[in-house]
């Protein structure tokens, strides 16, 4: 399969994905039991508002109308209206996206930072203690729940140096150290599980291309053993290695949002427990669409990048 | 995808559920050897005991509360983890709270493996159409963030334990499809398999009585592994207050409460926290063992 071939088929998966994810979320909205107006605005309300509330939701015409406005509203990017706040649920999400993003770019760069050099020794010095340490610390990495490291670090690190701020969030835009001070905290309670698993992914990566043909080669032209491995072994366990990192950037979602709520910081995680509280369903709706399409669309960025930095990869087969 | 696996002996006498009775004695020797295997299995054996015994071994009732508030733990006193803001008993309330986090996660990855392991089945054992149609489904099951499904739940349904399990089990349906898959793959052609269709025996038995048993170990280890994921994830939402009801101590739930108190009072979201990551510790370090012991290669991805 060609080139432009495989990427238009994947393409064209990514979007069915986003357009089956939509119909679910049509679905099931409309099958809250009993009547979604009367869920936002309780048991008391007149029924004007109820029937104000049903236009606003587009639940007052037929079926098959409201399926068709609901893709249409989709396609026209428009995701309806808050019903607290009555703006548009697309500016509140990315209103509420720079901190989001913020904690976990920071995350991420914690994590490579610890499991690059971690998997590496870890690999290197196989079965020695430095790779029992390494593997012992990642193996509890990934046991912490990103909340609980952050209380943790919240009672430690954020008692003992009064300069780092526990609470809230600073823009990037107001002055980069104030930023950073804001988001080292969250950014480490996210970027620590993610460290442990990256770091197994960094060690099994690893071992594998020290066993492979072009090492022995290397080594055997008389190249010493710290260039094959920096410029041979380093390039190609890496690279699937960086790419799961970024794929996993979704996984970190779950982490980032109960991270938000230990440091008070007004982001995406903020944003959905709220429109939950409130049974704000157009926000609801909305974020879970919007989510699921930058989700799909930044796999399949990274998925092309991959292939186009990786040339052994093969085109269209999956087994 | 599919792995090197020796066990494809059809003959099922020396077997338990397919796994061959050797491996259970490799997977003592492999714990006798190895201390954090070990550690593994006293957490796991401990937790199980804990959760399931909670009511006979627990001091006090989780819901009683003392006019003694926010007891700090001492071995001395009668709350040897201390109490949280209503005088309720910590020890007790996270007793119980291994009872909801062992049922939600035990629950959702059962599910995830009931339904993953026949789709996989169907998928690898079919080919074709088939199986290109379910694993498109598998890979947008992959692409929905699970913490999505189970808001899309809550805000929907309500808070109760079987939005949690579901939304919990969604998230790795895909986990066991891929891999029921790639065994079924690999031993699809084999002799046994084609002897068995070569005498008229029926696919849905074909695929329960020979493939099935031969994929029984890494299944074994994917859940175990997939148990340790999905009590961080009963804990996460528990804490984000869209788990289980907000009354029922679970052990997302009691630091989620102790939360706001941790200027006074750290030992309430510490000492849970530390109950969490124990048994996940335990139970993934029990997981790691087995995977040695059975010889199931780690896959590349997830």
């Amino acid at each position: 399969m060609g080139i432009k071939r495989y990427i238009a088929k994947r393409v064209l998966q990514a979007i069915i994905v986003v357009y089956i994810v939509a119909t679910a979320v049509f679905v099931a909205v409309r099958s809250v039991p009993g009547d979604p107006a009367r869920l936002v605005l309780g048991g008391t309300a007149e029924p004007d508002a109820l029937a104000a509330v049903r236009a606003e939701l587009g639940l007052n015409q037929p079926l098959h109308i409201q399926y068709l406005r609901w893709m249409s509203d989709l396609v026209t990017a428009d995701f309806g209206t808050s019903i607290y706040t009555g703006e548009a649920v697309l500016s509140r999400i990315l209103g509420a996206a720079e901190p989001t993003l913020s904690i976990g770019l920071i995350g991420i760069i914690i994590a490579l930072f610890i499991s690059i050099p971690a998997g590496i020794i870890s690999a290197t010095r196989r079965s020695q203690w430095e790779d029992h340490v390494a593997t012992g610390i990642a193996f509890l990495g990934i046991s912490m729940p990103s909340f609980w490291i952050g209380i943790v670090l919240l009672l430690t690190v954020g008692t003992a140096i009064p300069s780092i701020p526990s609470y809230g969030y600073a823009p990037i835009n107001e002055g980069l150290l104030s930023w950073l001070s804001h988001i080292i905290l969250p950014g480490l309670a996210v970027g620590l599980p993610y460290a442990g698993i990256l770091t197994r992914m960094t060690r099994s990566s690893m071992l594998e291309v020290l066993n492979q043909d072009y090492m022995q080669t290397a080594r055997a032209k008389g190249l010493s053993p710290r260039l094959v491995l920096l410029k041979h072994g380093l390039q190609n366990a890496l690279l699937p290695v960086v790419t799961i990192a970024g794929i996993l950037f979704a996984l970190l979602l779950a982490g980032i949002v109960a991270v938000e709520i230990v440091f008070g910081i007004q982001g995406f995680g903020r944003l959905l427990i709220r429109s939950i509280e409130r049974q704000d369903f157009p926000l609801v709706q909305g974020s879970v669409i919007v989510i699921s399409i930058i989700f799909v669309f930044m796999n399949l960025f990274i998925d092309l990048v991959y292939m186009s930095i990786n040339p052994k990869i093969r085109y269209g087969s999956d087994t | 995808m599919g792995t090197e696996y020796d066990n494809y002996s059809p003959d099922t006498e020396n077997t338990f559920f397919g796994v061959r009775l050797d491996r259970f004695d490799r997977l003592r020797e492999t714990i006798s050897a190895d201390r954090k295997a070990l550690f593994g299995l006293i957490t796991v054996i401990g937790f199980i005991l804990a959760a399931v015994l909670a009511p006979e071994l627990a001091p006090f009732d989780p819901m009683a509360q003392e006019y003694t508030i926010m007891q700090p733990p001492s071995l001395t006193s009668a709350h040897p983890l201390g109490t949280d803001s209503f005088g309720r008993d910590l020890l007790s309330r996270i007793m119980f709270g291994a009872r909801i986090s062992l049922g939600v996660s035990l629950g959702a990855v059962f599910i995830a493996a009931v339904i993953g392991v026949t789709l996989g089945l169907v998928a690898g054992y079919y080919g074709g159409l088939v199986d290109d149609t379910i694993m498109r489904f598998i890979d947008v099951l992959w692409a929905f963030p699970w913490l999505l499904v189970a808001i899309m739940l809550v805000a929907i349904f309500g808070q109760s334990v079987w939005n949690v399990i579901i939304a919990i089990a969604f998230a790795y349906i895909d986990d066991f499809a891929r891999i029921i898959r790639g065994e079924v793959l690999s031993i699809r052609e084999e002799e046994f398999v084609m002897a068995a269709k070569s005498i008229g025996v029926d696919d849905v038995n074909i695929m329960i009585d020979e493939v099935l048993p031969n994929a029984v170990a890494p299944l074994i280890v994917q859940f175990t592994v997939l148990v340790a994921r999905a009590m961080l994830a009963e804990s996460t939402l528990s804490f984000l207050g869209i788990g289980v009801k907000p009354t029922t101590p679970t052990w997302g739930a009691l630091l989620g409460q102790g939360r706001s108190l941790i200027g006074q009072a750290w030992w309430i979201s510490i000492i849970p926290g530390i109950a969490i990551v124990i048994t996940v510790l335990g139970i993934n370090l029990f997981g790691d063992a087995l995977r040695d012991t059975f010889d199931v290669r780690q896959r590349g991805g997830s």
